[in-house]
């Protein structure tokens, strides 16, 4: 079943330079299932993440042939069904819980602000379902958490924080960008461990965004590897082994690796005409 | 032995409860050699360098550079010997300051002259264009500005660099270049490295012997081999080995 159907996606921005085309002609459906992205910085994976939320501001402007949401079309219906779409069907974890969180409300407060304004549950009844989101994300003391400052968390706590908060709405499709690039790996693999058991359990559509390949093929179905604005390659992550494109290849070769040659790492090839 | 620390505990006092970052921690780094310190967060790694350059308080313990005992407060003669390289490109440049200004600096605090001659130098050995100079940090990239740390830290021409995750902010791609820059600069000017991060390959390209830490305890010193062959005694560096994204290229 398809829940995202996505055509030809642009995403521009008028600037005083000139037009910039962040996204260029981008083209995928999802299913109930985990979907990587995969690029460098620049490559235009956040914005096609964002696009599917409308979340772009002017002077970025979003344009596509279809854009369709479990039979809603994304592209069309008025900023109020949108708002109202955001966070109970469609969620996002942003990259860097430094800067989502507001540094001057109490995590408690955040988790709850949801529920109170949303969901209209009492104070009470609020406060226990946030303490099961985050004993859902694993957080050990979550009463302590509650009552903390985001600055006063790790950056592990935070990114758990975040995910709770998506969470708590239940949605259908997570959109979670670097959810985990600010996190160690055994913090990384718990973090992961979370949203692969929700996206099971809860039958969740996730689109992972990452520049780490090898996360992302260990972690998704299929994966997108983008390139300056457009796909340059789609394969099954189990195949990535057996990436026949020299930009997936190259994004595979220069990490690290436990008992490599240890020699110089090989740089990334890059070609623009691979983007024409 | 050029860096040694015996015994290092590190306690802060927060919200009226004692908190052990590091408890009782020893390691030795020989000159020219690069160690690696590996972790969860909050496995008090990055407070040992810290600890290193006087910026988390000792409890107890010492720390000797070349056999001397680190005086408190660090002074000049320690920053040029030792210098840090911070995680964060982006948190660790003054945003106010241009990189000439950046750079300038630790050569104006220790009055060494030729400040033209030795920028322009610095920021073509990490491998930046000489323009730059006048720039801000918001004009930069993040793999750009962390070359522009590895050049301040390196002003003082340093024997010992302490880098708390100088890449985990970085791109893939960005990675490698940057490791590969300080590889060379390791060969070059024959430096000491310690260094932390979390990632296992990372720190199995980059470093000699690795320590892996728990809540603030050494758990393990692994040679390169004996992690490359998955030779660790313990259950804790299994696990952080089986955890390390780069094990499904295994399978």
């Amino acid at each position: 079943m398809t829940l995202l159907s996505v055509k030809n996606l642009r995403v521009t921005f008028d600037t005083e330079a000139g037009r910039v085309e962040a996204v260029r002609g981008v083209s995928f459906t999802l299913g109930r299932e985990r979907l990587g992205i995969v690029g460098e910085s620049g490559s235009g994976k956040t914005m096609t993440g964002r696009s599917v939320l409308r979340l772009i501001r002017p002077p970025g402007k979003i344009e596509a042939d279809e854009m369709m949401f479990d039979g809603i079309d994304l592209l069309n219906i008025p900023e109020s069904q949108m708002r109202s779409l955001r966070g109970p069907r469609i969620a996002m974890v942003m990259q860097d819980p430094k800067y989502s969180l507001n540094p001057v409300m109490r995590v408690g407060a955040q988790l709850m602000e949801g529920l109170r304004q949303r969901d209209r549950v009492s104070k009470a009844e609020a406060y226990t379902k946030a303490v099961a989101a985050l004993t859902a994300v694993q957080i050990r003391d979550p009463e302590r958490v509650m009552d903390a400052y985001p600055h006063e968390l790790s950056g592990g706590m935070g990114q758990r924080v975040m995910i709770a908060m998506m969470l708590i709405p239940n949605p259908d499709l997570l959109i979670a960008d670097e959810p985990t690039s600010a996190l160690d790996v055994t913090v990384q693999a718990e973090v992961l461990a979370i949203l692969d058991n929700l996206v099971k359990t809860r039958g969740m559509g996730l689109i992972f965004i990452s520049h780490d390949l090898r996360l992302v093929a260990r972690f998704c179905d299929r994966v997108l590897v983008m390139y300056k604005g457009k796909i340059v390659e789609e394969l099954a992550a189990k195949d990535l082994m057996q990436a026949k494109h020299p930009y997936t290849q190259g994004l595979l070769n220069c990490l690290p690796r436990i008992g490599g040659t240890r020699g110089p790492l090989p740089g990334l090839d890059r070609n623009a005409a691979w983007a024409v | 032995m050029l860096i040694e620390v015996d015994s290092l505990s590190v306690t802060y006092r927060s919200h009226g409860r004692d908190v052990r970052a590091v408890e009782n921690v020893s390691l030795r780094v020989d000159a020219r050699e690069s160690f690696g310190l590996v972790g969860e967060s909050g496995s008090g790694k990055s407070t040992i360098l810290r600890a290193i350059c006087g910026l988390a308080p000792i409890s107890a313990g010492t720390i000797r550079i070349n056999g001397t005992a680190v005086p408190t407060p660090r002074g000049r003669a320690f920053s040029r010997r030792v210098q840090m390289v911070f995680q964060d490109p982006y948190a660790s440049l003054h945003p106010r300051h241009t990189i000439d200004r950046t750079l300038s600096e630790p050569l104006a605090i220790h009055g060494i002259s030729g400040t033209d001659q030795r920028i322009m130098q610095a920021l073509t050995d990490v491998g930046l264009p000489t323009s730059f100079r006048f720039r801000y940090p918001h004009q930069l990239s993040g793999g750009q500005r962390q070359r522009v740390a590895i050049a301040r830290a390196l002003m003082l021409e340093p024997e010992i660099l302490l880098l708390d995750e100088p890449t985990s902010a970085l791109d893939a791609s960005v990675q490698a270049e940057t490791l590969n820059l300080l590889s060379r600069l390791r060969t070059e000017r024959g430096l000491t490295f310690l260094m932390v991060s979390h990632d296992l390959a990372v720190i199995d390209h980059m470093c000699d012997r690795i320590l892996v830490m728990q809540n603030g305890q050494a758990v393990e010193e692994l040679t390169r081999d004996a992690l490359a062959t998955a030779a660790m005694k313990t259950d804790y560096a299994r696990s952080l080995f089986a955890a390390s994204a780069d094990r499904m290229l295994e399978g």
